[in-house]
């Protein structure tokens, strides 16, 4: 039971998280619709990093209401056949709406939500915060009760 | 087609219209990237002798053909033009995140050319083309108008600008890129000024395909930890450039009050240790595991940088030793878009020609409020600035001095002192921009591992030259030299690229063509061996301090590695090409 954390204090802003996300789900570097998500005000040079809390959030399966989103084996994941978009809801997708970080999005192509899976197992956005000085974004053990995006 | 977007933009800010083509193909085989695909298109659009703030003149943005992927430090942006402080062909390169978000957005090029009417933001939005009046940031320093231009357009909006010095077409004006970010020589902000055009926003939503990208990832991450983030590399992100002013300063080549010694302890407080203590966090460009950039406080001022050149031409050459006042010149310069390296050389000789007697500018070494004021006054182009903002050629040769200029085709030189390292006077003379130490690098192993002797000229022509050539080729992808890779290195990654094996010789053949295309350029434009030389006074007096003081170069010695290094170069006399070499080459263009 983990999932993928940035510090925002350690990280530099170089977004190689998200190519290295892109490229393993997409075939192709495609940043727009990595799985994680780096903010960063180049005037303050500070970042902010999003991740999928997986098992310790839930709140999209929860919201979904067709079902298309469930939790096995600690990663929480869409079925794309169940998944209609939410597109009868007038206020939008019902899990984009319940994720706090917003790091589940309608892919711009299908309209189906996708998010993060962990790579099944090794998530590259891990592998590709490559400097071991800098080692910003971290697969973290869930710990029960302490449920909450790492901020400065 | 893999790698490329294969598109390129072209925007006619007098006409008010953006159109679309395709990439020339045959340039793309030819010269791949980055700084080869800014020299062919420069070859065709800018026609001999043209003004270069002229509305005709074109503004190249071209990022490599990394940009976007996962290849290490390839995110900087390459920025060409024909340059209003040279008149040569210009490249200058950028660090920050516009690069590969303009080929998300779907361009491996954007061309900008014509004036607009009144001051403009060309705002890009995928293939969403958008010219926004920009009267309201007109006037704007550089961090202003990115918050501003962030707040109006989004956070995840990318911006390249130029500040108010920019506005005024000082000849140095430089662009900015993520604030800290500039593309920092030859006068890209007086070009972007003549075009009205204050910024460019953009931001991408599109992909890059790579063939297999697992396979690609797994490659790059082994490239990665056994090329880039090795011993030899790992200043980068422990201390930056900063660690440098020791080892300049104690090999005599750090310049001190301009350009006249070295060696003082002006430097002692503006080492590496001395920026470790203001140091807050490490900042990193798009797509780079390093992160050698460090963000700084101090006296209420905060940023990032400045970097090594900045710190010598800056600091101890003229005469400042105080770090607090040295990261606020530097600020003050960030912020109004003024090139560092120019603006301290120009400030500098002011405060010689004062010191001495020779003309009052009212600005004396080490006089920190005098000093303070420079990049204003300059931005401005109002009291000294009037007169400053001509160039160090100008304000020298008025007083009576043109060897005491320290530029070279105009472009004023960086922190090496070449009496301290005489592979650099080639270096300057010989590079396609003018006084620039980012072609070739002498300093390297005449200095830093010192493993060539930094008094003599033998060997340096060939050294300049395998230097020249494998930085052409680095500069397609476009490769950061904190990463420094081989042509070895470079054939690794291009194996990806071209879906075969690549030989070292192809990767140095491309830097070779590309070299000359530069030159052909230039010729064309008119420069000749007589602009292929350094100032006087650095090749026949001697510094008066630090470790090489005494030495002198001569102008016999340094027209003796001229000619080799043409003959080296298979260039005649005249520092032409031959059509033998052009042939063998295939460059594709002829004078």
């Amino acid at each position: 039971m983990s999932h993928v954390l940035i510090s925002n204090k350690r990280c530099t802003g170089c977004h190689m998280c998200e190519l290295a996300c892109s490229a393993w789900h997409e075939g192709a570097f495609r940043p727009s619709v990595a799985r994680l998500r780096v903010e960063v005000d180049p005037n303050a040079g500070r970042s902010r990093g999003y991740t999928c809390l997986q098992a310790a959030c839930k709140k999209c399966a929860a919201a979904c209401p067709t079902g298309a989103i469930t939790e096995s084996g600690g990663v929480v994941r869409v079925d794309a056949a169940l998944c209609d978009g939410c597109a009868d809801r007038p206020d939008g997708p019902a899990c984009v709406a319940a994720c706090p970080t917003k790091v589940i999005a309608l892919y711009p192509e299908t309209h189906k939500a996708f998010k993060c899976d962990l790579c099944d197992g090794e998530p590259q956005c891990v592998l590709f915060c490559q400097n071991p000085e800098v080692a910003a974004v971290t697969l973290k053990e869930e710990q029960p009760h302490r449920m909450r995006v790492e901020a400065d | 087609m893999d790698f490329y977007t294969g598109k390129v933009l072209r925007i006619d800010l007098t006409a008010g219209t953006t159109r679309v083509e395709d990439l020339d193909a045959d340039y793309a085989r030819l010269y791949v990237g980055g700084k080869g695909l800014l020299f062919r298109y420069l070859w065709d659009e800018v026609a001999p002798g043209l003004d270069p703030l002229s509305p005709e003149s074109p503004l190249i943005l071209a990022p490599g053909v990394f940009a976007g992927t996962a290849v290490a430090t390839c995110s900087r942006l390459g920025v060409g033009f024909k340059s209003p402080q040279t008149g040569t062909i210009m490249d200058t390169y950028v660090g920050g995140s516009f690069g590969a978000e303009m080929r998300f957005a779907g361009y491996d090029l954007i061309i900008v050319t014509g004036a607009a009417p009144a001051p403009t933001v060309i705002n890009i939005r995928d293939d969403v083309v958008e010219l926004r009046d920009a009267a309201k940031y007109w006037g704007m320093t550089t961090g202003d108008l990115e918050a501003a231009l962030r707040e109006d357009l989004g956070v995840q909006t990318k911006i390249l600008s130029m500040g108010p010095a920019g506005e005024t077409m000082i000849p140095w004006a430089c662009i900015s890129v993520d604030h800290f970010h500039k593309a920092g020589r030859g006068g890209g902000g007086a070009a972007m000024g003549s075009k009205n055009l204050k910024a460019i926003a953009v931001r991408g939503t599109g992909s890059i395909s790579v063939g297999d990208a697992r396979e690609f990832l797994a490659d790059l991450h082994r490239m990665h930890g056994k090329y880039f983030l090795a011993p030899a590399h790992i200043w980068a992100w422990e201390e930056g450039t900063p660690v440098l002013v020791d080892v300049m300063n104690n090999g005599g080549t750090l310049p001190t009050y301009n350009f006249t010694t070295s060696g003082t302890d002006l430097a002692k407080g503006l080492n590496s240790e001395s920026f470790l203590k203001i140091r807050q966090r490490k900042r990193a460009c798009y797509q780079c595991v390093m992160a050698c950039r460090n963000f700084h406080s101090v006296d209420g001022v905060e940023g990032e940088g400045p970097e090594y050149e900045t710190i010598a031409i800056c600091g101890p050459n003229c005469g400042i030793g105080d770090i607090a006042a040295l990261v606020k010149y530097n600020a003050e310069c960030d912020e109004l878009g003024l090139d560092t390296v120019t603006t301290g050389v120009v400030t500098g000789l002011a405060m010689d020609l004062t010191e001495r007697g020779v003309h009052d500018f009212g600005l004396r070494f080490g006089d920190i409020d005098a000093y303070l004021e420079v990049p204003k006054l300059i931005a401005a182009r109002k009291g000294i600035g009037a007169e400053l903002c001509e160039g160090s050629r100008a304000v020298a040769t008025r007083y009576g001095e043109p060897g005491n200029a320290m530029q070279v085709k105009d472009l004023e030189l960086p922190g090496y002192d070449a009496r301290a390292t005489f592979g650099m006077s080639l270096a300057y003379a010989t590079s396609d921009r003018g006084g620039c130490h980012m072609r070739s690098y002498p300093a390297m192993d005449e200095i830093t591992t010192g493993t060539l002797p930094p008094d003599s000229l033998e060997g340096k022509a060939l050294y300049n030259i395998d230097g020249q050539n494998i930085s052409s080729v680095r500069w397609t992808g476009v490769f950061c030299d904190f990463w420094f890779p081989s042509a070895n290195e470079i054939a690794q990654v291009w194996r990806h690229l071209y879906r075969r094996k690549v030989a070292d010789e192809e990767v140095l053949l491309v830097g070779e063509r590309i070299w000359n295309l530069g030159r052909l350029f230039n010729v064309r434009e008119g420069f000749t061996p007589a602009d292929d030389s350094i100032p006087e006074f650095m090749l026949t007096r001697p510094l008066k301090g630090g470790v090489a003081a005494g030495k002198v170069i001569t102008v016999e010695r340094f027209k003796a590695a001229l000619g080799e290094y043409y003959k080296l170069r298979g260039w005649d006399e005249q520092g032409v090409p031959s059509e033998a070499k052009l042939e063998d080459l295939g460059v594709d263009v002829r004078l």
